[in-house]
């Protein structure tokens, strides 16, 4: 009998010898009990440090964030002058800050479109009883998340230098350039490499999403399939993708968030570069905010908020998917 | 119960494996290349490092790579604020998150669905949007460039995600769990006690993923460290070390491998343990 953490998603935990028609639906309304007497005050304890440094760090910042983005403050000082709505109308006229949002997109779809499906294979592949040197894969597919993505950055800006780089030198040794070229001097490579690189440095955790994912799916269902004689093929495309499918639906919101975050990594590699083409979101508030004087802290505070919005678009459309993929799930009755 | 002989299926899984190793062994050396690459890089000497950069051979060992990284550049101080950093910020994100999926998962309480929804509805707002109101709150509370304001702005932001798994965990324990330890006479604080060590699989999962993310964490530190570098963690350490010494990348290379060696270590003997917390136990 094993006990399995929930995976993301999937907020309860199954017991692997416990059948399908024993299990329990997915939103179980637990009678939950009132609060009497004494318990109200442990009650209150129980919810101190979470609310306290929930309501200062998350919510006040944005409450926060709003108000600031209706002043020209740098920071220093009583908040003033109040602009209304100026600052949103010179971001949207800012075409730094549209370049941003676009390359932030491209860059979350990309490194989304490339790392889901690759960490999936790669999960089934590592959960599979027959495979050798299980241990060795996970390890170092793993190994990246552990080194701070700036650093991260900063290896990979010298593997890929044009002088001496190890791109350049597979490449001149297999004859494809006589000359060092440098990936990082046009707009879309450096954008590459920025999606290959977290890709790289990322693919771990998806993989372990992933194989969380693949637990929940119960054994009897790949029984039963086995007897009648299906493929590896269709069990896969039969039973493991449609069970999964909600889950990897908040996976795939998972991995769209993560990568609209992405920050360290373009500071280390390309530092909006060339020029300000690969400027994304976050940068583009960073420099705003404090990388220049004065600061533009309403500025920077109305462009957050724009983009919030923008991501908050995204998610919400990602939401219905989930939903209608939840009703999918009751029709296969798991 | 199996329909396949022994044969049949030792035959399967000599294909399966021939198919699929090879495809994970190329993976596997473009995953390894740049630890590798970095190992050996903190080895060689700066001549060396311009004539086979590329090269995972070191052209000789010598260690005053590592010195001078550890001396002269300050790793030793950043090592030991991201090190405090990580399991101080890990702590507070357990503590807060498991307290607080435990009530929200057990008790009906005022107020109790308008939080549940906003937790749900801040799941994924970027870092970056609220920075600087955060700034000016650690400003306020007179914490900017301190280790404590760092910690403060690392741990009060996320953490939603982690509640939610506290809440999926314990609103799935089984309530004649709870009845039991009623009849036993155990009180709100007992209880907790009695049924928080069945939630060793998320705990787990929690320490892990806050401990990766903090040790990682890069736009925290850097904007509240701005007038301190003794301060600043690895990653953002790495970038003073990189304009300061433009050129070392043997120094480097030596101070990477410094700061994730131990990582690795910590990563390999829980290996088992993290699997299996996160994705049941994974028969491998």
């Amino acid at each position: 009998m094993t006990t399995i953490a929930p995976a993301p998603g999937r907020e309860r935990v199954t017991e692997s010898d416990r059948s399908p028609a024993e299990r329990v639906p997915e939103r179980v309304d637990h009678s939950r009990e009132r609060v009497r007497g004494l318990d109200t005050v442990w009650l209150l304890v129980f919810l101190a440090p979470f609310l306290l440094l929930y309501l200062s760090f998350t919510i006040w910042p944005l409450i926060a964030t709003i108000y600031y983005s209706f002043f020209d403050w740098s920071g220093i000082g009583p908040i003033e002058p109040f602009v209304g709505t100026r600052n949103y109308s010179t971001i949207l006229a800012d075409p730094l800050f549209w370049v941003s949002v676009v390359n932030t997109l491209v860059f979350a779809l990309l490194t989304t479109a490339i790392k889901l499906p690759i960490s999936l294979v790669a999960a089934i592949l590592l959960t599979r009883k027959w495979l050798r040197g299980k241990p060795f894969f996970r390890t170092v597919f793993f190994a990246p998340l552990i080194i701070p993505v700036a650093m991260a950055g900063l290896v990979f800006t010298y593997l890929l230098n044009p002088s001496n780089g190890a791109l350049n030198a597979i490449l001149r040794d297999f004859g494809l350039v006589d000359q060092g070229f440098d990936v990082f001097a046009n707009r879309w490579s450096a954008l590459l490499v920025l999606v290959l690189v977290s890709i790289w440095q990322i693919f771990g955790q998806y993989m372990i999403y992933w194989m969380a994912a693949l637990q929940n799916v119960p054994d009897e269902l790949y029984e039963a399939a086995a007897i009648d004689g299906a493929s590896e093929w269709k069990k896969l495309t039969r039973i493991t993708l449609p069970i999964i499918r909600p889950v990897a639906v908040i996976i795939t919101l998972l991995g769209l968030v993560n990568a609209m975050h992405v920050f360290g990594l373009v500071v280390t590699l390309t530092a909006g570069g060339p020029g300000t083409s690969t400027y994304v979101v976050s940068y583009f508030i960073y420099q705003n905010a404090f990388g220049r004087v004065p600061f533009a802290y309403g500025y920077a505070s109305a462009a957050a908020l724009l983009f919030s919005v923008i991501a908050f678009v995204l998610v919400s459309a990602q939401g219905l998917a989930v939903r209608r993929a939840q009703r999918l799930r009751k029709e296969y009755g798991v | 119960m199996t329909t396949i002989t022994q044969a049949a299926r030792r035959s399967h899984t000599v294909r399966g494996n021939l198919i699929a190793l090879p495809i994970l062994l190329v993976i596997g050396l473009v995953w390894a290349y740049p630890f590798l690459w970095t190992i050996s890089a903190a080895f060689k000497t700066q001549a060396g490092m311009f004539t086979s950069g590329a090269s995972l051979v070191p052209d000789q060992l010598n260690f005053d790579n590592f010195v001078r990284a550890w001396v002269n550049a300050g790793f030793s101080g950043y090592f030991f604020n991201t090190v405090l950093y990580s399991v101080v910020s890990t702590f507070i994100e357990l503590v807060k998150a498991a307290l607080c999926g435990y009530v929200l998962a057990r008790y009906e309480f005022p107020g109790r669905t308008l939080l549940y929804r906003m937790i749900v509805g801040t799941l994924f707002i970027p870092v970056a949007s609220i920075i600087v109101p955060q700034f000016v709150l650690i400003e306020n509370l007179g914490l900017l460039n301190t280790r404590a304001g760092v910690i403060l702005a690392m741990s009060g932001g996320a953490g939603a995600l982690y509640v939610l798994l506290f809440v999926g965990f314990f609103s799935s324990v089984p309530a004649d769990l709870f009845e039991a330890a009623k009849l036993d006479g155990a009180g709100f604080l007992k209880t907790f006690g009695l049924i928080l060590p069945l939630a060793k699989p998320v705990i787990a999962v929690v320490v892990i993923f806050q401990f990766i993310s903090s040790w990682n964490e890069f736009n925290i530190p850097l904007v509240f460290t701005l007038g301190q570098p003794d301060l600043q963690n690895l990653a953002v350490g790495m970038m003073s070390f990189q304009g300061e010494y433009a050129t070392d990348w043997t120094g480097f290379a030596a101070g990477m491998t410094i700061s994730f060696l131990p990582m690795l270590m910590i990563f390999l003997f829980f290996q088992n343990y993290f699997t299996r917390g996160l994705a049941g136990a994974t028969k491998g």
